[in-house]
């Protein structure tokens, strides 16, 4: 028999995961629907819901990363307006972090526009803030801005923050792969020679922990 | 975005999975629209399109066994069924995004990835119209096929929104181009590649080059375009188009068939082949590559008697060095059928479909049969239902029957 890429086995397997997932919360719509309001079980639905849809961002943040590091990703880069970037970002991820009593906001100059690969930075984003609500006490921000010739994408938050060994271990020990697959979509990004890359620092404002992606324009 | 803004509009949803459709249908109507049909399938949604207008469209890539919603795309967007002022949202997969975005040439609107909820759907829906009224008389102009105007309003909006500047520089690129402008629809389009390199304005180099006679330079063009972009499956349609300029015909030949084995349902690239194979006289691909583009044609807006009648030529002209197979002959009277039923109102088509028939007969030594087919065919010609055949084929035919040049005057 010949051997099969045990690595492309996973990464289909994921992918079939992840339909089911997805048939799942449409199961799970339909039968939020058939239930009153006021009723009690919304409660649970939602943190069902919230669960289904954190797996789901996750099976797409591996399946992404498989194909970066196959060497099998395009990349399809395109101009944001930030504003409406981050925006979209936090209405997405807003009940999860109100499922978990957090603040949940964004910051950035208006009318910044910036360049990058959309469906991978939405991922990116998603990892760090799903991240953060795990660390945070209070608070997260998204920010962004733009510095010699790099778009600027934090996510700060009010928890320990890296220096703090603690935050560093579970961070690695959640295998590490949530910030190596902010790694490898970081580098992916290119422009007249300079790549994008990352930076783990304090929060300068919520004084937790900020991760800073760096890309180029 | 308020709901009564949804209510005024048509939309047509196209989903092949019940569960998918009965949710997003109901999620449409939550959001206000009155006017929703459904299409299950590529074919189905074209002849609502063909019929209707519709302001949105929300079609899912992955369609069943027919046509998918790329392919659907870009035959309604080619053939300008849908206006540009129409929304184009698409449902995709994880793996089946990179078909859609990879395809440079036409491309949505915008995209949804499943699984979304209807707070998810409801927000992309009202973000695409917002962008697609802000570009109302930049699509109504280009609609229009006025450029000038188009290009005027494509640089007010830019103006006003930055964010849309990209798109509204590749409608001028675009619109220059349509002007014959190709000297500085290049310049523009290298201007942005200074800057970054967009897909789209390499794909606009490339075009312009190859209209200013620039093969060589175009061709280096799209095979980039190919290398970054393994989905952009056009760019072949292009290298093929170069290939044919250079006379490269086998080439060219030979670039279709691999984009067909990638995308075997693409009629216009099948007739493309088909074409081409006639002229290298290849009647061999030129019969398949119209056989298949007669089987896709019939759902199509490309549905033309043209395509029918080239397969029964092509198997007309294999008929000239070999007997046909029975194979053959079955395929020549089945597309014979559907000419009759489709088309046989049109008088030229007639007169075309008798021609073949009797060369076939000919070729087959079967006077009896061909002299019947020229007698029904003058007849036809006498009461207008079809054209009379013309003195050059009267005189072969004559010629043929082993008569006399003088007894057909009359």
């Amino acid at each position: 028999m010949k051997k099969m890429d045990i690595s492309t086995i996973l990464a289909s397997a994921i992918h079939e995961s992840k339909n089911q997932v997805g048939t799942l919360l449409y199961q799970l719509q339909g039968l939020k629907e058939s239930i009153p309001e006021s009723d009690s079980k919304n409660k649970k639905i939602t943190i069902i819901e919230e669960s289904l849809k954190k797996l789901n961002d996750e099976w797409v943040e591996y399946l992404y990363l498989y194909k970066l590091a196959s060497d099998g990703y395009q990349l399809h880069v395109d101009t944001f307006s930030i504003d409406e970037f981050l925006d979209d970002q936090v209405f997405a991820l807003l009940s999860s972090a109100n499922a978990k009593n957090l603040k949940l906001t964004y910051a950035c100059p208006e009318n910044l526009m910036g360049v990058f690969d959309e469906r991978l930075m939405t991922a990116v984003v998603g990892t760090a803030v799903y991240n953060a609500l795990r660390f945070a006490r209070s608070t997260i921000e998204i920010n962004a801005s733009i510095e010699d010739g790099y778009l600027i994408i934090g996510i700060d938050d009010d928890g320990h923050g890296f220096d703090n060994s603690e935050e560093e271990d579970l961070v690695e020990s959640n295998t590490g792969l949530g910030l190596y697959f902010a790694q490898l979509s970081a580098s992916a990004h290119i422009s007249k020679g300079k790549s994008g890359f990352l930076k783990k620092e304090r929060s300068p404002t919520l004084k937790g922990a900020r991760l800073a992606i760096y890309l180029p324009q | 975005m308020d709901s009564s803004d949804f209510a005024s509009k048509k939309a047509l949803l196209i989903e092949d999975m019940a569960e998918a459709r009965i949710m997003q249908k109901k999620m449409l109507s939550d959001f206000g629209f009155r006017h929703i049909e459904i299409a299950m399938k590529a074919e189905t949604a074209m002849e609502l399109l063909k019929t209707q207008s519709f302001d949105v469209i929300l079609s899912d890539y992955n369609l069943g066994n027919g046509k998918d919603g790329q392919q659907l795309l870009e035959e309604v967007r080619h053939s300008n069924l849908i206006p540009n002022t129409a929304t184009y949202l698409m449902v995709t997969a994880e793996t089946s995004i990179e078909m859609v975005m990879g395809a440079i040439e036409f491309q949505p609107d915008g995209y949804i990835t499943k699984p979304f909820s209807q707070a998810v759907l409801q927000r992309r829906l009202s973000k695409l119209l917002e962008m697609k009224n802000r570009l109302y008389k930049v699509n109504r102009a280009l609609d229009q096929k006025d450029y000038d105007k188009a290009m005027e309003e494509a640089k007010q909006v830019m103006e006003q929104h930055p964010s849309l500047e990209g798109k509204c520089q590749r409608v001028i690129g675009d619109c220059l181009i349509e002007k014959e402008q190709y000297e500085q629809a290049l310049a523009l389009f290298s201007n942005i590649l200074k800057d970054r390199k967009m897909p789209w304005a390499l794909f606009g180099e490339a075009k312009a080059c190859f209209y200013m006679g620039m093969l060589d330079k175009s061709e280096n063009k799209f095979r980039q375009l190919m290398l970054d972009n393994r989905f952009f499956v056009s760019a072949y349609d292009w290298l093929a188009k170069i290939k044919t300029a250079q006379k490269k015909y086998h080439e060219a030949q030979s670039i279709l068939i691999e984009a067909l084995q990638r995308s075997p349902k693409n009629l216009l690239r099948q007739i493309h082949l088909g074409e081409l194979s006639f002229t290298i006289g290849d009647y061999l691909t030129a019969e398949s590559a119209f056989r298949r583009a007669v089987f896709l044609a019939r759902h199509s807006c490309y549905n033309t008697s043209d395509v029918y009648l080239r397969h029964i030529e092509s198997i007309v002209k294999l008929a000239e060095s070999t007997p046909l197979q029975s194979r053959q002959k079955e395929q020549f009277n089945i597309t014979l059928k559907k000419i009759h039923r489709y088309f046989f109102e049109e008088s030229d088509t007639r007169a075309k479909t008798y021609s073949y028939q009797l060369e076939l007969a000919l070729l087959e030594k079967d006077l009896i049969t061909a002299k019947g087919f020229l007698k029904l065919w003058q007849q036809e010609a006498e009461s207008g239902e079809a054209t009379a055949p013309t003195d050059q084929q009267l005189t072969h035919y004559h010629a043929a029957f082993g008569e006399k040049n003088e007894e057909n005057g009359h």
